[in-house]
């Protein structure tokens, strides 16, 4: 740099910096900025579940439940609840006196509204799931809400947080298009905050609900979204202290940070983005050799799991031993067949599947389609599979184009997801494995796999009530699909936040995470 | 020069050369992002839906009719100067562009001006004394800073500036925390400002630098320079005056050449540093396959680039008296 530029470039800093207040974090008046890495666009989260959409409205709305630390509904907008008639009927009672953040009360048609004018037609999980299940939400009068089923249906009240059932006001979305209407632009909700501002490509302000129904909360006066789309930058900014909160921190950058006094680097599963998360690799089971067992079972011996969390994912996370992540602990079994790494063992299989080595020891050769942030995955996978005598071409691609390739167009041999288990393995596990859910779309059953005694099983364990009775299903699910391969688990993501001390009591389980946080001197 | 006839004429067919490139970039854009695999129903409505839900949604949005009615119907609303309808934020494009290209402006034009005047400087300098020590140095760094890509550089600079001596802040156009106005507002702006506008200058800056000096360093070699130093006009007044007139017709081409750079550089150089500008916008909504956005950005970039080569053309007609028309 030529020093007439360090020059002027110090000046101008310097008096800036003058000019400029310190950051300061007291009690009450706290402002929290947290960093967010997209525009959240229009605002309804009923009819959308955009990861850049629900970190900011998960904080303005609720749902009729929350969800604690270990993934139990509890009371939000529902101060309680019973389950009548063989687990077909929710019957809610609803919290007095919450209004909107524009005065008007809160009453059961909100929840009538949301559900059948938005929910069940647009937001894309709630209706997939709900759709032919609910048979109608009735409204007795203004503070009872019943949710007449099909059939019972165990997870029900895990799909009703807000980030898969936010409720949004009738009296300002009746009568206007919920999708592309003018309320989503100032969204007005229950929740903890209100919404004040938003420059697009710039921030979303926020600022404290004076009226907000849990007494106390929320912690802070003023919350900012601040929309840095590059992760690297929301660190720095993290460090200088411009941002409180970074949602994600990527490998190389988690030891500096750990190092960095002010600043916590923790491990959250859960949130608006998806909670619960496993890496997996995606053969296409329409395709030969993958179509064969031995050569799935083969692979899965050939990578490395281990060598990849450590030096793909920094170690952010475990090897994944199966389809439900090992986070989801009522669910989760480790009694299921293992593929420990062995090179040898593989060449056997391959052997056997009648993949024979020709010249240059090459068995056969497919292509890995993945999204440019892969990259790295791909270079080992590529290296672990050149071992055994696979060849590994890979296609890196845009996200987008890669999820219609490979989930859409399926005309991939190899591909990647990070599928989500969500806060319930119905949520989030069933619609990996069932044959009803083979796309052509986004994060469906990308393997294509079809085995009706799965699909059985996922069916019956949505049934009851019971955790005991559902796990006794899911451990039988994980046996067969362990034994059957149809895809292979990498890792079972342990996705690391960064925050600085200055606050504590972000929830990172939930997408409600800012409601209890507060300044740390305040406590 | 020449009479202002044949002048209106040319300008006139610059004119029409534009619109056309214009309306070729439109067409184009529109296809490709089109052609490109991947759909802006996922990206708008997320994971997990059923094939009629999104069948309902592309249908909404008339995504499911064919590519050109699709583009009928967008040519249609652009000859009225209506964008069409952005997916990614559900408001018209034209809300959106007005929205994000202030912040595109003031970024592509702190970036211009400081790689021209600062470019210019240098290179004067350097050329007045070539082989001289500075001008080892300035051609080493020029070098650098021109094939470094701007994202690496961006970084660098954050490191350096923001992280380690925490001078300047790492990302975003004015301070999230705090509520300023007025004064402090704009030195709030300027102080955000610094670093982008760098990273974005720093590649043009060199080839202004470079294309100065090679200017000056010829313009310094003619028989009337030599003629003015054996008059004993100072060699300072030399190179200001006589010298770096003559540099400055290579330099607008240039300008108008490369602001067309600065505008693609922007793209990267806003998503890196968070600017809220037209480059951010045009890479998103590629990403998210807004394609209304998409086009309707590009045929605003692409509309700016043409506008400042014409600019730089007619430009140079008054300032090279060799140039003529007709």
């Amino acid at each position: 740099m030529t020093l007439w530029v360090r020059v002027v470039l110090c000046a101008v800093a310097t008096a800036a910096a003058g000019c400029s207040r310190g950051t300061t974090t007291e009690a009450p008046n706290a402002t929290l900025v947290v960093a967010l890495n997209g525009d959240p666009g229009a605002m309804n989260p009923a009819v959308t579940t955009s990861g850049n959409t629900h970190p900011v409205t998960d904080q303005i709305f609720n749902g009729l439940v929350g969800l604690d630390e270990t993934l139990n509904p509890v009371p939000e907008l529902a101060e309680r609840w019973t389950i009548e008639n063989e687990g077909r009927t929710y019957r809610f009672a609803l919290r007095r006196g919450v209004t909107w953040h524009d005065g008007q009360p809160f009453t059961s048609a909100d929840v009538k509204f949301t559900f059948e004018q938005a929910l069940l037609k647009y937001h894309s999980r709630t209706r997939a799931a709900l759709q032919d299940l609910l048979e109608g939400v009735d409204t007795p009068d203004d503070y009872t809400a019943v949710f007449r089923l099909r059939r019972a249906y165990s997870p029900l009240l895990q799909r009703l947080d807000v980030v898969e059932a936010s409720i949004i006001p009738q009296h300002l979305y009746a009568g206007q298009d919920v999708l592309a209407g003018e309320a989503a632009h100032h969204p007005v909700g229950t929740g903890p905050f209100r919404f004040v501002s938003y420059a697009p490509a710039d921030r979303v302000v926020l600022e404290r609900n004076p009226g907000y129904f849990r007494a106390g909360l929320p912690g802070v006066a003023r919350l900012v979204f601040r929309i840095l789309p590059n992760a690297a930058t929301a660190v720095a900014a993290l460090e200088k202290g411009e941002v409180d909160y970074v949602g994600s921190v990527s490998g190389p950058e988690v030891e500096r940070l750990r190092r960095s006094p002010g600043i916590a680097v923790v491990s959250g599963t859960g949130g608006s983005g998806g909670s619960v998360c496993e890496d997996v690799l995606i053969p296409n089971l329409s395709r030969r050799p993958l179509d064969d067992l031995r050569v799935r079972r083969a692979i899965a011996m050939a990578l490395d799991r281990q060598f990849i969390v450590d030096h793909v994912y920094f170690g952010q996370g475990r090897p994944a031993t199966g389809p439900i992540s090992h986070l989801l602990a009522w669910a989760y079994s480790r009694d299921v067949r293992q593929y420990p790494h062995d090179l040898a063992g593989a060449g056997r299989l391959l052997d056997e599947a009648g993949v024979k080595a020709g010249r240059g020891g090459e068995r056969f050769a497919i292509t890995f389609t993945h999204a440019n942030t892969q990259q790295r995955l791909g270079q080992a996978i590529r290296e672990q599979l050149k071992a055994v005598g696979i060849t590994v071409n890979l296609e890196t691609l845009d996200f987008n184009a890669q999820v219609d390739r490979v989930f859409v167009k399926k005309t991939f041999d190899l591909g990647m997801a990070s599928y989500c288990n969500g806060v319930d393995p119905d949520i989030g596990v069933r619609r990996v494995y069932v044959s009803t859910n083979i796309g052509p779309f986004p994060f469906s059953n990308g393997a294509g796999y079809r085995n009706p005694r799965v699909d059985q099983l996922f069916d019956e364990a949505s049934r009851f009530s019971d955790r005991a009775a559902r796990r006794l299903r899911y451990v039988e699910i994980q046996r067969i699909l362990a034994d059957d391969v149809p895809y292979f688990w990498i890792i079972d993501s342990e996705g690391l936040r960064a925050y600085r001390t200055a606050f504590s009591g972000f929830r990172l389980w939930t997408g409600a995470f800012v409601e209890a946080v507060r300044p740390a001197a305040a406590r | 020069m020449t009479a202002s006839g044949p002048r209106a004429r040319w300008i006139m067919s610059r004119v029409a050369l534009a619109v056309a490139v214009v309306i070729g970039v439109a067409t184009l854009t529109f296809a490709l992002i089109h052609l490109a695999p991947g759909d802006p129903i996922y990206a708008l409505a997320g994971d997990g839906g059923s094939p009629e839900y999104y069948a309902d949604m592309r249908a909404k949005y008339g995504l499911d009719r064919p590519i050109a009615e699709q583009f009928g119907r967008y040519a249609k609303a652009v000859a009225v100067a209506d964008f069409g309808y952005s997916f990614m934020y559900q408001a018209p494009v034209a809300r959106v562009l007005a929205q994000h290209a202030p912040a595109s402006l003031l970024l592509g034009f702190t970036a211009l001006i400081l790689a021209t005047s600062a470019g210019f400087t240098i290179g004067m300098i350097a050329g007045a004394r070539p082989d001289g020590p500075f001008e080892a140095v300035t051609t080493a760094l020029a070098s650098i800073t021109y094939s470094a890509p701007v994202f690496w550089t961006g970084q660098v600079l954050i490191v350096v500036f923001a992280v380690k001596l925490r001078l300047l802040p790492a990302g975003g156009m004015t301070s999230a925390r705090e509520d300023l106005h007025g004064l402090s507002f704009a030195l709030d702006v300027v102080k955000h400002l610094v670093l982008p506008a760098m990273t974005l200058s720093l590649p043009f800056m060199a080839v202004v630098a470079r294309v100065t000096r090679a200017a000056i360093s010829e313009t310094l070699r003619e028989p009337y320079i030599l003629a003015a130093a054996a008059r004993g006009v100072p060699r300072r007044r030399i190179v200001t005056k006589h010298a770096a007139v003559n540099a400055l017709a290579p330099l607008v081409a240039l300008v108008g050449e490369h602001a067309a750079g600065v505008v693609a550089g922007a793209a990267l150089t806003e998503a890196l540093f968070g600017w809220p500008g037209l480059g951010y916008l045009m890479l998103h909504a590629a990403l998210h396959r807004d394609y209304p956005l998409v086009t309707s950005t590009f045929i605003v970039i692409s509309a700016s680039v043409v506008f400042f080569n014409a600019a730089a053309d007619v430009a140079c007609t008054y300032l090279d008296p060799r140039i003529t028309l007709g």
